[in-house]
C-alpha cells in the first residue's frame, strides 16, 4: 500500500482565499438588493457593468500574460462590485466599465496581484474617475442621518452605499465568524466617535479660556460635553462611513499585518476620515481618507514589529523600576497567611 | 486537536503476537547504541540489548522473548532509516529479573535511569536532562499538559497523582534540584480534580493557575513549599521547551540555548511513569501507550510493546478501509509515514491515520496579508514575514525577526487561507542557520551572533 508524505500540517482549516472573497460578496448583497430597490435599474447596470468590466480585465491580463486565471476567486469580482456601489447611479455605464478597468489593470495587476498592491483597488479607480470625470461622479446629495429610520433606509442617499447603513450588517457578522479582523474597524470605528466628541470638548473649554473663567470646576464640568452628542456625529455615521470601516479598511494587503500596527491604523483611519470630512463632507472624506492611511501603512507595520516574547515593554520597565524601589512592606500582594 | 474522549476511557493491550519486533538502536538524540546481541541470539522480555558507553545516550531493551533474526537499517518513525535489531517473537513471557530498587542515592538513580532506557519524547535521555554536563539543574517540570492521565497504568485519577508526586521527588533527587512542579493543562478537570489536595510532606497543596506574571516562584512562596502543582494553557510544538521554561518560571531561554542552560529539567509524564516503575519494579522502559486516531471519532489508547510495527496495531484496532496517509505523533507537527512497518519507539505518542479523501492536496497561492497567522501566534512571532524571507534565502532578516523563537506548533500554517506552507518554510530558515553555524569559522562568527551566548552547547 503506498502512503502520501508530505510536510506537516497534516490538517489545515478549510477556510480559503476563494470563500473570504465569496463571503464578502454574499455580505454585500443586500446593500446591493437594498439600493437596485432605491434606485431602480440604472443601479443594477451599473453593478452588472463594473463586475463585468472587472473580471474581463482580469481575465483578459492573466491570458496576454499567460498567467494562471484566478477569476473564479472572485476578487475581481468582488472589486468590480465593491466600486460600483461608490459610483452614482445616473452616471453614464461607460464610468463603471473604465473603472473596473482601471480598478484590476492599474489598481491590481500593475503592482503585482493579489497581496502585492499598496493601494486598495477600489479607491485607485475610483480616485481616477472621480478627478477624470467629476461631473458624472459627484452625487446627487450627502445624506445625514437624522432620525433613527435613516439608518434603515436613507433618501437624501446619493450613493448606492448610502441607502441602508443597516444592510451592511453582514460585514459585523463577518467579523463575528473571524472571517474579517475586528481590530480596524474598532478602532476606526472608536476614532470617528471620539474625534468629534473632543472637538467639542475643546471649543468649549476654550471658549470658557476667552471668557476668562477662573473657576477649575467649570474646565471640569466641560467634561460632561462627553456625554451629549457632538451634532457631526449625524453627519458621520452614514453608509459610506460604515462601508469604509467594514470592507475598504479591512482589505488585507493594504492595512498592516501587526497587531498593535492594526489598531494604530485603524485609529490613522479614523482621524483621516474625520478630519477630512469635518472640512468636506463624508462621502469624499472616507475615500480620501483610507486610501491615505493606505500609504502609511506600511509604514506603521515596519515600525511596531512585535519584540521577541517575554521581553518588557517600555510601560512594564517603567513599572518594575518604581516597583522595584518601593520597599516590601509598603506593597500590596496577595498572600494569604493560613 | 482536542481530544475527543468520553467519561471512560479504557486502555487496551495489543495481544496478538507481532511477527516481527523492530527495534531502533537509536531511539533519542544522542550517540547510537551498539548491538549486544547477535543474529540467532535468544533474548528474553526487558534484556538489554543495545548499549552505548557514551554519556548522552540511552540503553534499548528487548520488549519481547523470541530470536534475533537480523540486525539491519530499517525505517525509523522519524522518517529515514536507523540500525535496528529486528526480533521474531515467541509465546512466552519470560523475562529476565527484575529487581525493584528502592532508596538508591543521587549518583546511582540516574545511573538507573540510563541503564533503564527512559527518554523524553522530545528525545532526550532523561538522565541527561536531569544531570547535564557542566550545568546545575535546580527546578524539574513535569509536563503534564499534552497527556491525559490515562496515559500511563493508572488505575484512578488519585492513584495518577500520588505516583506522579512520588515520580518527581525521584527526579528531583536524581537531579539534585531544591524544587519541583508539575504543570497541568487548564481545562483538564480531571487531572486537576486529581491533584487538587494532594499532600506533600504533610501539606496540601493547591492547584495554581499560571496567570499573569504569577509563575511559579511566585507559589513556591505562597504554598511555601518546594513542591506546587500548578495549570497553564497547553502549548504543543515540536520546539517548545524554551517557551514552556519561559511560561511557567519566568526564566528566559537565550536562542541556542535550552532549559538546562537555566537550570530547568523538563519531564514527561510518560517519563515520569518509567522512572517509577523502573525504581519500583526494576522494568525497564520497553512499553508504551499510544493513542489512536482516526478511525472514529473517539481517541483509542492501546498499550504496545516498543517495537511493534504500526501495522500491527493498526490491523488489531480493526481498522480495514484504504488509508492515505499514516502519521506519527499528531497530524500538527507529526511525520507522515511512507510505510507502515515503521516501529513504535520510546517517542511514539500517538498514530494518527486519514483516508485518501481526507488527505489535503492544497496549491498555494500568493499571501494576502490577512494576518491569521499573526493572530494565532503563541510566539508573537510574524510568520508570514518570515515564510517570505525564508523563501527567499534572507535568513539574516529571519533571525532579527525571532526566528529562532519559534515554537513549530503549525498553527499558522493551518490557519492560512492562502495554503502557504508556513511551518516547512520557517523549518528550512531554522535549519539553514543552523547549519551556518555549524560549519562557521569561529573568528568569523563576530559580525552574526548566533547560538548560545551563555556558554552551554
Amino acid at each position: 500500500m503506498t502512503y502520501t508524505i508530505s510536510a506537516p500540517p497534516h490538517k489545515k482549516d478549510k477556510l480559503d482565499f476563494r470563500s473570504l472573497n465569496l463571503s464578502k460578496i454574499l455580505a454585500l448583497l443586500p446593500l446591493c438588493l437594498v439600493a437596485i430597490y432605491f434606485f431602480g435599474v440604472p443601479a443594477f447596470g451599473i453593478i452588472l457593468a463594473s463586475v463585468l468590466a472587472a473580471v474581463a480585465t482580469e481575465f483578459g491580463i492573466q491570458t496576454m500574460l499567460k498567467q494562471k486565471l484566478t477569476i473564479t476567486d472572485g476578487h475581481a469580482a468582488m472589486t468590480g462590485l465593491m466600486l460600483a456601489l461608490l459610483i452614482p447611479p445616473e452616471a453614464p455605464l461607460w464610468i463603471p466599465v473604465v473603472g473596473g478597468f482601471f480598478a484590476i489593470a492599474v489598481g491590481k495587476h500593475v503592482f503585482g496581484g493579489i497581496g502585492s498592491y499598496i493601494f486598495n483597488p477600489v479607491l485607485v479607480a475610483w480616485v481616477f474617475i472621480r478627478s477624470a470625470w467629476s461631473s458624472n461622479m459627484i452625487p446627487l446629495s450627502i445624506p445625514h442621518t437624522g432620525q433613527f429610520s435613516d439608518l434603515i433606509l436613507e433618501h437624501g442617499a446619493g450613493l448606492m452605499v448610502d441607502v441602508s447603513p443597516i444592510a451592511l450588517i453582514g460585514g459585523v457578522y463577518l467579523i463575528y465568524k473571524k472571517y474579517v479582523d475586528w481590530r480596524i474597524p474598532l478602532a476606526f470605528f472608536a476614532t470617528m466617535v471620539l474625534f468629534p466628541q473632543t472637538l467639542l470638548f475643546i471649543s468649549g473649554v476654550s471658549a470658557l479660556v476667552h471668557d476668562g473663567v477662573l473657576n477649575p470646576l467649570m474646565y471640569m464640568s466641560q467634561l460632561f460635553i462627553f456625554l451629549s452628542m457632538s451634532p457631526e456625529i449625524p453627519y458621520a455615521m452614514i453608509g459610506i462611513v460604515f462601508f469604509g470601516i467594514l470592507f475598504l479598511a479591512t482589505d488585507t494587503p493594504t492595512s498592516p499585518v501587526t497587531k498593535t500596527g492594526r489598531l494604530v491604523y485603524g485609529v490613522t483611519c479614523g482621524l483621516l476620515v474625520s478630519i477630512y470630512g469635518y472640512f468636506g463632507n463624508y462621502v469624499d472624506g472616507t475615500l480620501y481618507g483610507i486610501f491615505l492611511a493606505n500609504c502609511v501603512a506600511s509604514f506603521i507595520e515596519i515600525n511596531t514589529m512585535p519584540s521577541s516574547f517575554g521581553t518588557q515593554s517600555l510601560p512594564q520597565k517603567v513599572y518594575r523600576r518604581v516597583m522595584d524601589k518601593v520597599p516590601a512592606s509598603l506593597k500590596f500582594e496577595v498572600m494569604k497567611n493560613e | 486537536m482536542v481530544s475527543l474522549r468520553g467519561d471512560k476511557v479504557e486502555i487496551k493491550t495489543l495481544d496478538k503476537l507481532p511477527e516481527k519486533i523492530i527495534i531502533p538502536l537509536r531511539q533519542h538524540r544522542g550517540m547510537v547504541c551498539e548491538p549486544l546481541v547477535k543474529k540467532g541470539d535468544r533474548v528474553l522480555i526487558g534484556q538489554k540489548i543495545g548499549e552505548s558507553k557514551d554519556y548522552n545516550s540511552s540503553a534499548v531493551h528487548s520488549s519481547v522473548c523470541g530470536e534475533v533474526i537480523a540486525i539491519e537499517e530499517s525505517a525509523h518513525p522519524d522518517g529515514n532509516k536507523a540500525m535496528s535489531i529486528i526480533i521474531h517473537p515467541e509465546e512466552c513471557d519470560e523475562t529476565v529479573a527484575f529487581s525493584p530498587c528502592k532508596d538508591l542515592k543521587p549518583e546511582k538513580l540516574a545511573e538507573l535511569i540510563k541503564e533503564s532506557g527512559i527518554v523524553e519524547h522530545y528525545g532526550m535521555p532523561t538522565h541527561v536532562v536531569l544531570k547535564p554536563k557542566g550545568k546545575n539543574i535546580d527546578t524539574v517540570l513535569i509536563n503534564a499538559t499534552s497527556s491525559e492521565w490515562i496515559g500511563g497504568t493508572f488505575k484512578t485519577p488519585r492513584d495518577y497523582a500520588s505516583q506522579m508526586m512520588d515520580a518527581l521527588k525521584l527526579l528531583m533527587k536524581a537531579a539534585g534540584a531544591k524544587k519541583g512542579a508539575i504543570v497541568l493543562r487548564i481545562d483538564d478537570k480531571e487531572s486537576i480534580d486529581a491533584f487538587e489536595g494532594i499532600e506533600v510532606d504533610k501539606k496540601k497543596l493547591r492547584v495554581a493557575p499560571l496567570v499573569g506574571s504569577r509563575r511559579i516562584g511566585y507559589y513556591f512562596r505562597e504554598q511555601s513549599s518546594d513542591i506546587v502543582v500548578v495549570s497553564q494553557k497547553r502549548i504543543y510544538g515540536k520546539k517548545i521547551l524554551n517557551f514552556f521554561t519561559y511560561n511557567v518560571t519566568g526564566r528566559k531561554v537565550d536562542i541556542g540555548c535550552d532549559p538546562t542552560d537555566v537550570g530547568v529539567a523538563i519531564c514527561s509524564i510518560k517519563s515520569a511513569k518509567a522512572l517509577y516503575d523502573a525504581v519500583h519494579e526494576g522494568k525497564p522502559y520497553y512499553e508504551t501507550v499510544v493513542s489512536i486516531e482516526g478511525f472514529s471519532d473517539n481517541m483509542e489508547y492501546i498499550r504496545v510493546k516498543i517495537g511493534t510495527p504500526f501495522k500491527d496495531i493498526i490491523e488489531a484496532c480493526g481498522f480495514t478501509g484504504e488509508i492515505g496517509k499514516i502519521i506519527a505523533n499528531g497530524v500538527r507537527t507529526g511525520v507522515a509515514q511512507y510505510t507502515d512497518l515503521v516501529p513504535v519507539t520510546k517517542g511514539t505518542t500517538r498514530i494518527s491515520m486519514q483516508k485518501p479523501e481526507e488527505v489535503i492536496r492544497d496549491e498555494s497561492v500568493a499571501c494576502i496579508h490577512c494576518a491569521r497567522c499573526v493572530d494565532v501566534c503563541p510566539v508573537e512571532l510574524i510568520p508570514s514575514r518570515l515564510a517570505v524571507m525564508a523563501d527567499q534565502g534572507r535568513f539574516d532578516e529571519c533571525r532579527v525577526l525571532h526566528i529562532d523563537n519559534c515554537i513549530e506548533c503549525g498553527d499558522c500554517a493551518a490557519v492560512c487561507p492562502s495554503k502557504i506552507h508556513i511551518l516547512q518554510l520557517i523549518r528550512y530558515a531554522k535549519d539553514a542557520i543552523e547549519m551556518a553555524y555549524e560549519d562557521m569559522p569561529s573568528k568569523e562568527s563576530s559580525n552574526l551572533k548566533l547560538g548560545c551566548a551563555c556558554g552551554g552547547e
